[in-house]
C-alpha cells in the first residue's frame, strides 16, 4: 500500500473512522477529532487552553491518563484558575514533538511516581491564570478600558463600572496574540477559595469505558495496516540464534517472519490472530546463555546469605543498634520474603508504528510519551523532526509502562523493515506476562530488642534482595556510592518515603543481590515490601511486649504527628478501642509513600483456618491537598484491588531462567465479589508539599490483613502470596 | 571541491580575517565564546584547553535532543578537517555537565586517522549540556553543544 505519509491529522482521523466501518464510526479517536479541529482553525490562547468561539475550552495536559483520572484532576486545575465554564471543558494530548519544538513549554511527560498532579499543580495553575489574564486584557483593550476593572467568572469577562460583559471565546482569537504576562508576578487562588478543583468532578472519559467505546491502543486500527506478534528469548540475556521462516511462511495471512533486534523474533500478517498462529508453529532456535541455570531457589539462597551478610548499604540509622542488641534482655527475630510479580495490565504492550525514511510516528499507550518518543528516535534513525508520538489512554499502565518502552522499540524496528505500511505489534498475554520488569524480589530479617522492662530499644532491618535502580538509573546507584536510594522507600531517613517513626536504636540496611530477572518499578514499588516487614514486625514487637498494637506504636510516632493522625483515623473508624463484632478480627498499618500519609485498618474473618475474607478496611489518607475527593476514594480503593491481589495471590516463578506463569490461570487477581468494603478517609493537611495518591495507599492494605490474621489464627505469615501457604481469598 | 568545503574555507577565510582585524579577543566573540557551564565541566575543559579560547565551529556533535534513560546514548563527534600532515585534529573531547566524571571521552588522532570522527556510546546521568571540544593542530580549540534531554524513570523523579 502506498501511504502518502502526508496525511493531514484531520484526514487521519476520518479515514480511521471510515476505515473502522460500523464500529469505529462513533468512536472517541485517539487524540480527540474536535481537538485536532480546534487546533487547526482556533489558536490557542496559550499552550494550555484553546477556546472556540463557542466558548468550549480544551485543556492540554501532558501527563497520562491510565484510568487514575489525572487527566480530569489537572484539568480541574486548569480551569480553576482559568474560570472557565466546567461544562465546556474537554482535554487533549500534546505531544511529545510538540513539547520539543516548544522548550517543553508542557513540562515533563512522565506519569508515576504518583506524580501526576503532586508535581505539576502549580505550572499547569499557572497556565491557566496566564490564560485568563491574557482574556481579560483582550477584552479590556476591545473596551479601551483597565484590565483591573475586568472581573471573570465561569467564560465571562464583565468591565465593573458598566457592566458590559463578553465571553471568553469572542476574545480568545485576540487573546492569543497577546504577549504573556510573567508567571513571577501571578498570585494563584488559596485551595480554600477553590470552585472547580477540590471538588469531585466527574471524570473524563467514564462514559467512553463504560461503553466501549474507548479506544485503547490494541483497538488502533490504521488504513492498510498490518497485525505483529512477537516472541523474545524467555530467558531474559539469552539471544535469538535463528529461526525457520518457511514452515510458516505459506501459513494463512502471513506476510513476513523477521529478527527484531538481537533476542526477539516477528511474526507480520494480515491479522493478529494469523500472526499469532505463526508465530506459534514457528521453530525458534534460543541462545538461551547461561541464566538458564537460575530458578526461583538459586535466587532465594541467594538472598538469604545476603539476610547475614557483613556488607550491606546502610539506608537509615539511629543511635547504636549493635550496643542496643548487645546489651539487650531479649531479641525476638523474623524473617520475611517478597515474590516477583508482573504488572499484568489488562491491556497487554503493544505500539503501532508506520515508517517511511521522512517520517516516523507511533501511536501508543505510554506512561511517558517523551520516553517513547526517544525509543522512536533511536530505533528509527531519523531526527527527532521526522518523529513523532501520539499518545492513547492506557489500559493500565501500574510502571511497565514508563522506564521501559522495549515494545516501541520493537515496533518501530518491525515497521522499518515494512515501510509506508501501519504495524501494530500487540504482546500475547503469555509474551506479557513472560517480558515484564518485575516487582524486585526481597528477603527481609527484622531483629528488635527488649530492655528488662519490655521497652523497645533497637530494631534492624536487614533487606536483601534486588536494586531496581542498579540496572534501570545505574547513574544514581553510582552517585549513592552504590546504594540503591529508593530500596528504602517507606523507611528513608527523610524526604517522600521517610520513615514514620522514631526509634531510639535503629538501622535500616540493604545487601544488594541482583539477578537476570529485570526488576521495574510495580505501583507503589518498594513499599509494597517494606511495608509488609516494617508493619507486621511492629505487631509482632507490640506483641512481644504484650500491647495493643495501636498503642505500642503511638510511643514511636510523637515526631510523627501526620503518620499518627492517619494511624488515629482509622483507628478511631474502625472502633479499635471496642471490641471487634463477633467473628472478625482486625489489623493496621500506617506508612508514608509519595509524600502522602497513610493508613489502613481492616476487618476480616477467618474460616476453616485458610478462608480469609476481608469485610471492611478503613483508609485514611493525607496527601497534603485533594483536588478531586472522589477521585482519591476510587483510586484508594483500587488500590487495594491491586494490593490484595498481589498479597493473596500474585508470585513469578523462575524456572529455568524463565518466568513460569504465562497467564492467568497461573497468576490470579481478585474478583469483584472478593472485594471489601473501602472507607476512604480523605484528611488534607495542607502544607508546601503535596502528596500523591496513586500508590500510597497500596502498601498498607497488606500489612493490615496480615496482622488481623494473626489476630484471628494466632500465625504470622512472612511470606507472599498467601496461596503458598493454603490461604485463600473468599 | 564539495559544497561543504567551501563554506568551511570561506569560514575559515572569515575567521582568519576577523582575527587579523579585531585581534584574538574579537575573534573569540565573532566566532562564539565558552559558554556558561557548571564549574566541574569548566574545569575539566581547562585541563585540556588550557587558556586557549574555546571558538564555536568547526565541531559537529550528533547526539539525540531526548533519550529514554540515559544508559547507552550514541554519540558522534565530527571536525571540519582536511586531516593533512600540517593541518589535522589532534584530539577530540566530549564533557559533560552532571555525569559523575565530567570527561567522559578523550581521543587522540593525528593526520593518518583519515577522518576526524569518532562514533560510540556514552552513558548521561541526567538531562544535560553536552560539549564536545577538537584540537586542531595549529593549538587551537574548536567545539559544539548540544542539550539532552534523559526522560526520567517514572517513579523517580525525586531521586536524581
Amino acid at each position: 500500500m502506498d501511504q502518502s505519509l502526508n496525511l493531514s491529522r484531520r484526514e487521519f482521523l476520518i479515514s480511521t473512522a471510515a476505515v473502522g466501518g460500523g464500529l469505529a464510526l462513533g468512536l472517541q479517536l485517539p487524540f480527540g477529532v474536535n481537538a485536532a479541529i480546534a487546533a487547526d482553525v482556533v489558536p490557542e490562547v496559550n499552550a494550555w487552553v484553546v477556546i472556540r468561539p463557542d466558548d468550549t475550552v480544551v485543556i492540554r495536559v501532558a501527563r497520562s491518563e491510565m484510568g487514575q483520572g489525572t487527566i480530569t484532576g489537572l484539568a480541574q486545575l486548569v480551569a480553576e484558575e482559568l474560570e472557565c465554564d466546567w461544562s465546556k471543558v474537554s482535554t487533549e494530548y500534546p505531544t511529545p514533538g510538540q513539547n520539543l519544538k516548544r522548550n517543553r513549554v508542557w513540562g515533563a511527560f512522565s506519569t508515576g511516581g504518583s506524580r501526576g498532579i503532586r508535581t505539576s499543580h502549580e505550572y499547569v495553575r499557572q497556565g491557566g491564570a496566564v490564560a485568563r489574564m491574557m482574556l481579560v486584557q483582550a477584552a479590556a483593550n476591545q473596551w479601551k478600558v483597565a484590565a483591573s476593572e475586568c472581573s471573570t467568572a465561569d467564560s465571562v469577562i464583565t468591565h465593573q463600572p458598566t457592566g458590559r460583559t463578553v465571553t471568553y471565546g469572542k476574545v480568545a482569537n485576540a487573546a492569543g496574540k497577546l504577549p504573556a504576562p510573567d508567571v513571577k508576578g501571578i498570585k494563584l487562588k488559596d485551595p480554600k477559595d477553590w470552585k472547580i478543583a477540590g471538588k469531585s468532578m466527574k471524570r473524563f472519559g467514564a462514559a467512553e469505558k463504560v461503553t466501549g467505546r474507548q479506544v485503547y491502543g490494541f483497538d488502533l486500527k490504521l488504513p492498510g495496516m498490518v497485525n505483529a506478534a512477537i516472541m523474545e528469548c524467555p530467558v531474559f540475556g539469552g539471544k535469538l540464534k535463528g529461526f525457520d521462516a518457511a514452515k510458516v511462511s505459506g501459513m494463512k495471512g502471513v506476510k513476513k517472519v523477521l529478527r527484531v533486534g538481537d533476542t526477539a523474533v516477528a511474526v507480520v500478517a494480515d491479522t493478529w490472530w494469523h500472526a499469532k498462529t505463526a508465530l506459534d508453529a514457528l521453530p525458534i532456535d534460543w541462545d538461551l546463555g547461561a541464566n538458564a541455570k537460575v530458578s526461583s531457589a538459586s535466587i532465594a539462597a541467594d538472598l538469604k546469605a545476603g539476610l547475614t551478610a557483613s556488607q550491606a548499604f546502610v539506608g537509615n540509622k539511629s543511635g547504636d543498634i549493635k550496643t542496643a542488641l548487645a546489651g539487650a534482655a531479649r531479641t525476638i527475630d523474623a524473617e520475611y520474603a517478597y515474590p516477583y510479580q508482573n504488572h499484568a495490565c489488562m491491556e497487554p504492550m503493544n505500539a503501532t508504528a508506520r515508517y517511511t525514511p521522512d517520517k516516523c510516528e507511533v501511536w501508543v499507550p505510554t506512561q511517558d510519551g517523551e520516553a517513547s518518543f526517544a525509543a522512536v528516535l533511536e530505533a528509527s534513525g531519523l531526527p527527532a523532526d521526522k518523529c513523532e508520538v501520539y499518545k492513547l489512554d492506557l489500559g493500565g499502565g501500574f510502571g511497565r509502562r514508563g522506564a521501559f518502552q522495549d515494545y516501541v522499540t520493537q515496533a518501530v524496528r518491525i515497521a522499518r523493515e515494512m515501510p509506508g505500511t501501519p504495524v501494530k505489534l500487540l504482546w500475547s498475554r503469555e509474551e506479557d506476562m513472560r517480558q515484564g520488569r518485575f516487582h524486585p524480589v526481597m528477603q527481609c530479617r527484622m531483629t528488635g530488642s527488649f530492655d528488662a522492662n519490655n521497652n523497645l530499644t533497637g530494631l534492624h532491618m536487614r533487606l536483601s534482595g534486588q536494586s531496581i535502580l542498579a540496572s534501570v538509573r545505574p547513574a544514581i546507584v553510582e552517585k549513592a556510592g552504590g546504594k540503591d536510594p529508593a530500596t528504602f522507600q517507606g523507611v528513608a531517613e527523610s524526604g517522600e518515603h521517610s520513615l514514620g517513626y522514631t526509634f531510639p536504636n535503629m538501622l535500616v540496611d540493604h545487601a544488594m543481590r541482583n539477578t537476570h530477572v529485570p526488576p521495574g518499578f510495580w505501583r507503589g514499588v518498594n513499599i509494597n515490601q517494606n511495608a509488609i516487614f516494617l508493619e507486621c514486625f511492629m505487631d509482632e514487637l507490640a506483641h512481644a511486649a504484650g500491647e495493643d498494637p495501636v498503642a505500642f506504636r503511638r510511643r514511636f510516632m510523637a515526631k510523627h504527628p501526620r503518620n499518627l493522625a492517619v494511624l488515629n483515623a482509622v483507628a478511631e473508624r474502625i472502633g479499635w478501642d471496642k471490641p471487634a463484632p463477633m467473628g472478625l478480627h482486625r489489623g493496621i498499618a500506617q506508612m508514608k509513600a509519595f509524600d502522602s500519609f497513610v493508613a489502613a485498618a481492616c476487618e476480616i474473618s477467618v474460616e476453616g483456618g485458610n478462608k480469609v475474607k476481608v469485610h471492611r478496611i478503613v483508609a485514611a489518607t493525607d496527601s497534603g491537598y485533594a483536588v478531586n475527593p472522589a477521585q482519591i476514594e476510587r483510586q484508594v480503593a483500587g488500590s487495594f484491588v491491586y494490593g490484595l491481589s498481589a498479597l493473596f495471590m500474585q508470585e513469578c516463578t523462575v524456572k529455568d531462567g524463565r518466568i513460569e506463569q504465562e497467564n492467568f490461570h497461573s497468576y490470579n487477581s481478585m474478583r469483584i465479589a472478593q472485594m471489601p468494603r473501602v472507607e476512604s478517609i480523605i484528611m488534607p493537611g495542607g502544607g508546601p508539599i503535596w502528596g500523591g495518591v496513586g500508590e500510597p495507599t497500596i502498601c498498607v492494605a497488606a500489612p493490615a490483613v496480615l496482622n488481623a490474621f494473626f489476630k484471628a489464627t494466632g500465625k504470622r505469615i512472612r511470606s507472599v502470596p498467601l496461596k503458598n501457604h493454603g490461604i485463600e481469598m473468599v | 571541491m564539495e559544497p561543504a568545503d567551501v563554506e568551511r574555507d570561506q569560514r575559515r577565510d572569515f575567521l582568519m580575517t576577523a582575527g587579523r582585524v579585531a585581534g584574538g579577543l574579537g575573534l573569540a566573540a565573532l566566532a562564539g565564546q565558552a559558554w556558561a557551564t557548571p564549574e566541574t565541566m569548566q574545569s575539566a575543559v581547562r585541563r585540556v584547553a588550557g587558556d586557549s579560547a574555546l571558538r564555536r565551529g568547526k565541531v559537529r556533535l550528533s547526539i539525540p535532543p531526548l533519550v529514554e534513560n540515559g544508559n547507552s546514548v550514541e554519540i558522534t563527534v565530527s571536525v571540519d578537517s582536511p586531516m593533512t600532515a600540517t593541518d589535522y585534529v589532534k584530539s577530540i573531547h566530549v564533557f559533560t555537565e552532571k555525569n559523575p566524571l565530567p570527561e567522559v571521552i578523550g581521543v587522540s588522532l593525528g593526520p593518518r586517522a583519515g577522518r576526524a570522527r569518532i562514533t560510540t556510546r556514552i552513558r548521561l546521568a541526567d538531562s544535560q549540556q553536552v560539549l564536545a571540544v577538537a584540537e586542531l593542530s595549529d593549538g587551537s580549540f574548536w567545539s559544539d553543544s548540544a542539550d539532552v534531554i534523559v526522560t526520567l524513570a517514572a517513579c523517580l523523579e525525586s531521586l536524581i
